[in-house]
């Protein structure tokens, strides 16, 4: 069965080998076999280039004219194998232009041949002097009313720009009038044969550059910088705050399933007030552990200030000569009840605990978002008796500028990982736990993946908290998700994940039985203990098992590797 | 005749009404409905909206636009009962803006209803015999009838029509009870409607009925117009008029606002019914189906001619129309404050601007009509001219709501303000109405304030003068049935129209076009100075302008 060079090494490795050592390469190698399938094969997976030719479709709609058209041709070159992006331009990065490689355009023109509101900012940019698009392919098809005097004006303008910045123009534009659709049948089938034709001649392009990676496959430090920042949620107030972060990160290796740590730096605010408190030069050199910088650079990125341990606090205590209940405090309190008097600056930072890296779900997909990361973070609050107080990570990250920069690493979450591309996947990830369910159907969208999926999701609130309902959506029309289950209980009380899968029981239990894979994420107390008892409930309503049974049906999905968690 | 329009398309193969609305009530990944049901909901009372300053953020925040819907109730004649208000009440705190407008067909309308609140509101109207059927759409509309009860000894008589005609010319379909309030779905095919077929009508249809003398609900304006004649206090028939309306489309010359002409008299309750059945049955066959824009009774009648178009009528009827009877109105406008019934109740009618129904500093109106519905006295009736009037008042319970009317301020304001104030109009225009160019009603009342003091330096502050706006040339405040009309062409811009009557039996005519604030003063006070200074005896201002040739 082995090649021969596989069996040649394994002869070599056999000959002189000891019984104990025998015995642990059995236990090593049983061990192998059974981990899931799926480990093996995704491992290759982030690498691997898709099968199908990039395809970009943007609209520009104020009727939904355009809207309807743009997700007709994604779904139909979406079965052609094209891995198609699908964006309503005021959600389209306009940065992405330049790493465009195919680009259909569907843009209607309004009364005195303006550009749709949601299309305004699009046009704008692409009139701006100099800019250049060399390796774009694109075509565009214009909507209108040929009863106004500026008829298609605002598509003829996107195609003559697009022409100017040097990208090649695969058909001439098309204007179609009120009756549209024969017409944007016909363009779209040229554009398409036009576009089949130029992929053949072109090279496969490389995804993602390996070089980080070879170096030292663990906790390697990246630097990234956000490419854009904005709260998901559409409340009134600001008293939640659900950020969706886009990083920079150019040749960072990643699968959906990873997550990325971070170190958070201290809010200046906080570091300052230390700095006021104690009247000193903060640009004091000091050391902390094998790093030297100024006491600022060291307070804001190094050491732990907030709810210091109790064991930090004794310390403290003992360095101080006084007496101090061993309770959690902020550095700033305890400098205030118990000024420091004898104490140096440098023994007061060698008493504090390094910053500990905070984990966070990577909620883009290395195929479908190259280059970039993106992040959910919910920014954690909580009251104090003094106001309201925030997770330093979560508030470090939600607070971050666009452009700024940060470093992280790649957790890499070997246990949690996309199953093979035919398989059936169900997804459930409530709240910030839409993070690896975005991941996981953006890379099955755009490699082309044949299995169906099934989003479980919600938030508090429909109209205001619905996290990425308009990606869903155009998941939903180009196919990709085969059903969508909500629960907002805020709208209403009865409507939760729990009770949502029972309403699904039927088809959710079907789908599991044929084979598919469940894989859950978000919050782990209480969301994720429900939600293995609503699957344990399932499998008692739907496959009559009694209440220990259905314990042990859900751990065999999960020994079998087909229910898959990642909680925190 | 040509293509049909994609609207009639979708009335056609909607199954009388139900087309996919459950399904995009189920649709749970979007607040809207979709996109052939949002013409089909028109024709169950709503229409779907979207916050327009929202939009941009919204996308960036990866959400859907912040849909709503406008729900418009059927009131015939404008009559709501204490219980009703109640529950009104309820529910517009409960699933809507909270404001309940009053609109100029008068009707009651709430807005910013989310999807999933629908079924809930629409449960809470059922509930206290309220419905929303038929209140927009290519269907015959609310039907308006004179609202005040002190005016004639035979309004109960008329009153009664209102409610009659409205239920004649109702969709015969259950797809609204079905969809709306759960009732089990038909098995079999679709219901037949003899009036509606599939098709329904080719636009909207309204009806109107006036009791002179006073023309409150501008009968000319309606598709339909019934003119109560009363002789020696006893209802004798009525005056039938037909093809009135007043939308039209800035540089489309082929659209225009029209009066409705008279086509005679008819002398029994049954001819009379007859009648405005068979006008809409010549509609529905007659009526343009390919352009929405030539869609109207009024282009319809002016195709066929008049004389064509009676003939046709009288073949549906079976029937001959008597000649016209003599009728003479003699004002156009609500009577503020306390009056007596002619069945010795009281009532009393209070203005409300722009027919905004929310408390606000100038009268806690919301509240005040709250209590009072709350004392289970008395009636609502909402006026054409977006007011209310509090009817139905015994002697013994008059100073009780005396008190309530005083408490609230509401006595107060509607003695205190201008008579032309309580005789102007504005439409609903931005932020929700999508066709609006120009502002109207969030507008209107800044502008009354600057045309109140001209008045007054012309000595003119007691003259009773119509001053209308709309946002957009449809008209929905008939502001082209106005003694001054401004028409919205663009944000801030208006044309300025004069030389209608006083009456609501001439329409205005255009006098300088695309205008701001400052240019409409201007034109204005050399009107108001000409006319202080020329104006012959009890010459209105709309009559003043064709004398003296302004337009």
């Amino acid at each position: 069965m082995l090649e021969e060079p596989k069996h040649q090494l394994l002869t070599n490795l056999l000959s002189g080998i000891t019984r104990e050592e025998l015995i642990w390469i059995n236990g090593y190698i049983a061990g192998i076999i059974q981990q899931p399938e799926t480990e093996n094969k995704t491992v290759e997976d982030p690498v691997k280039p898709a099968t199908g030719n990039k395809l970009t479709i943007v609209y520009g709609t104020e009727t939904g004219n355009s809207r309807k058209l743009a997700s007709e041709f994604a779904a139909k070159a979406k079965k052609l194998a094209y891995q198609v992006k699908l964006a309503s331009l005021d959600q389209y990065r306009l940065s992405d232009l330049s790493r465009e490689q195919n680009l259909l355009v569907v843009i209607s023109t309004q009364g005195d041949g303006e550009p749709p509101v949601a299309a305004q900012k699009f046009y704008d940019h692409i009139h701006q002097d100099g800019f250049q698009l060399p390796a774009l392919k694109y075509a565009v098809l214009a909507l209108g009313d040929s009863s106004y005097p500026l008829f298609c004006k605002t598509g003829e303008d996107v195609d003559i720009q697009l022409g100017k910045s040097g990208a090649q123009r695969i058909l001439p534009v098309c204007k179609c009038d009120v009756e549209y659709e024969g017409d944007a049948a016909v363009w779209f089938q040229q554009a398409l044969d036009l576009l089949s034709k130029a992929a053949v001649l072109s090279t496969p392009k490389q995804i993602i550059s390996q070089t980080a990676s070879t170096v030292k496959p663990n906790k390697i430090l990246y630097e990234g910088s956000v490419l854009s920042t904005v709260n998901l949620l559409d409340r009134k107030g600001k008293e939640r705050v659900i950020q969706h972060l886009e990083l920079l990160a150019e040749g960072v290796a990643y699968a959906p399933g990873d997550s990325i740590g971070i170190v958070p730096e201290n809010a200046s605010a906080a570091v300052q007030r230390i700095i006021d408190l104690l009247q000193v030069d903060p640009e004091t050199t000091v050391r902390f552990r094998e790093d030297e910088g100024t006491l600022r650079q060291i307070l804001t990125t190094q050491v732990q200030i907030q709810y210091l341990h109790e064991r930090v606090v004794a310390r403290y205590a003992a360095l101080v000569g006084q007496d101090i209940p061993a309770v959690k405090m902020d550095l700033l309190q305890l400098l205030q009840l118990y000024p420091p008097t004898h104490a140096t600056w440098q023994e007061l930072i060698d008493l504090l605990p390094a910053q500990s890296p905070r984990i966070y779900t990577i909620a883009s997909s290395p195929v479908a978002h190259p280059d970039e990361i993106h992040l959910t973070v919910e920014q954690d609050r909580f009251p104090l008796e003094t106001g309201i107080g925030y997770g330093c990570g979560s508030k470090y990250l939600t607070e971050l500028s666009e452009q700024s920069r940060l470093s992280f690493f790649v957790q890499k979450n070997k246990r949690f990982r996309l199953p093979a591309p035919d398989r059936d996947c169900i997804f459930i990830g409530p709240g910030t736990g839409i993070a690896a369910c975005r991941s996981f159907i953006s890379e099955r969208e755009a490699t082309g993946a044949t299995g169906k999926n099934w989003l479980f999701t919600g938030e508090e609130n429909f109209a205001t908290d619905f996290l990425y309902q308009t990606e869903i959506q155009a998941w939903l029309s180009t196919g990709t998700l085969q059903k969508l289950s909500l629960a907002f209980p805020g709208d209403d009380p009865l409507n939760t994940i729990w009770t949502r899968m029972q309403a699904d029981a039927v088809e959710l239990f079907k789908w599991i039985e044929a084979g598919a894979y469940i894989l859950l994420s978000g919050e782990k107390n209480p969301m994720s203990v429900q939600v293995m008892a609503a699957l344990e409930q399932v499998a008692v309503t739907q496959g009559h098992f009694d209440t220990a049974n259905a314990a042990s049906w859900l751990e065999a999905l999960r020994a079998e590797g087909r229910f898959l968690k990642d909680v925190y | 005749m040509s293509n049909k329009s994609t609207i009639e398309l979708i009335k056609e193969k909607s199954r009388q009404l139900r087309g996919t609305l459950a399904e995009s009530l189920a649709d749970e990944h979007t607040g809207a409905i979709r996109e052939d049901d949002q013409a089909l909901i028109k024709f169950h009372g709503m229409y779907q909206q979207d916050d327009r300053d929202r939009r941009e953020e919204r996308a960036a925040k990866k959400l859907e636009r912040l849909y709503s819907f406008m729900i418009r109730l059927r009131l015939p004649g404008g009559l709501l009962k204490p219980e009703q208000w109640l529950a009104l009440y309820e529910v517009a705190g409960k699933n809507s803006t909270g404001v309940i407008k009053i609109t100029s067909r008068q009707t009651l309308q709430l807005h910013g209803i989310l999807k999933s609140s629908i079924r809930p509101t629409i449960k809470a109207f059922s509930e206290v015999a309220l419905d929303t059927i038929a209140t927009c759409g290519d269907v015959n509309r609310n039907v308006l009838c004179s609202a005040n009860p002190a005016e004639s000894s035979v309004h109960a008589e008329v009153f009664a029509y209102a409610e009659e005609i409205s239920r004649l010319l109702m969709p015969k379909t259950r797809a609204y009870y079905e969809i709306w309030l759960g009732q089990e779905p038909l098995l079999t095919e679709p219901e037949e409607d003899p009036l509606y077929q599939q098709r329904y009508l080719p636009r909207k249809f309204k009806v109107g009925i006036a009791i002179p003398p006073n023309n409150d609900v501008d009968v000319l304006t309606n598709d339909v117009g019934l003119i109560a004649v009363v002789e020696d206090g006893q209802l004798m028939g009525f005056n039938i008029t037909a093809g009135g309306g007043l939308s039209s489309t800035h540089g489309n010359p082929d659209t225009y606002p029209r009066l409705g002409t008279v086509l005679g008299f008819t002398d029994t309750k049954e001819k009379t019914l007859q009648a405005v059945y068979g006008i809409a049955l010549v509609q529905r066959d007659f009526g343009n189906r390919s352009d929405r824009k030539q869609a109207r009774l009024k282009y319809t009648i002016d195709r066929m001619g008049v004389g064509d178009f009676k003939k046709e009528l009288e073949k549906r009827t079976g029937f001959t129309l008597l000649p016209a009877r003599p009728v003479t109105f003699t004002h156009r406008k609500d009577i503020f404050g306390w009056q007596q019934q002619q069945d010795g109740n009281w009532l009393f009618t209070a203005f409300v601007e722009n027919g905004r129904i929310t408390d606000s500093k100038d009268q806690l109106i919301k509240t005040a009509l709250q209590e009072l519905a709350s004392t289970g006295k008395g009636q609502f009736r909402f006026t054409c001219h977006q007011n209310v009037v509090v009817s139905d008042i015994s002697t013994a319970d008059k100073p009780a709501i005396e008190k309530i009317l005083e408490q609230y301020g509401v006595a107060q304001y509607t003695a205190s303000c201008s008579a032309v104030r309580k005789n102007a109009m504005a439409c609903v225009a931005f932020p929700t109405c999508p066709l609006a160019l120009a502002e109207a009603q969030r507008y209107m009342p800044s502008l009354l304030d600057k045309i109140e003091v001209l008045l007054s330096k012309y000595q003119l502050a007691g003259e009773e003068m119509i001053i209308r706006m709309t946002g957009c040339p449809n008209g929905c405040a008939r502001s082209y049935a106005a003694e001054i009309g401004l028409v919205g062409t663009a944000y801030g811009k208006y044309n300025l129209h004069l030389g209608g009557d006083r009456l609501g039996e001439r329409l205005n005519l255009i006098y300088r076009e695309n205008i701001g604030e400052a240019e409409i003063l201007e034109e204005l006070e050399k009107l108001f100075a000409a006319f202080a200074s020329g104006k012959e005896a009890h010459e209105t201002i709309g009559d003043f302008a064709i004398r003296t040739k302004w337009v």
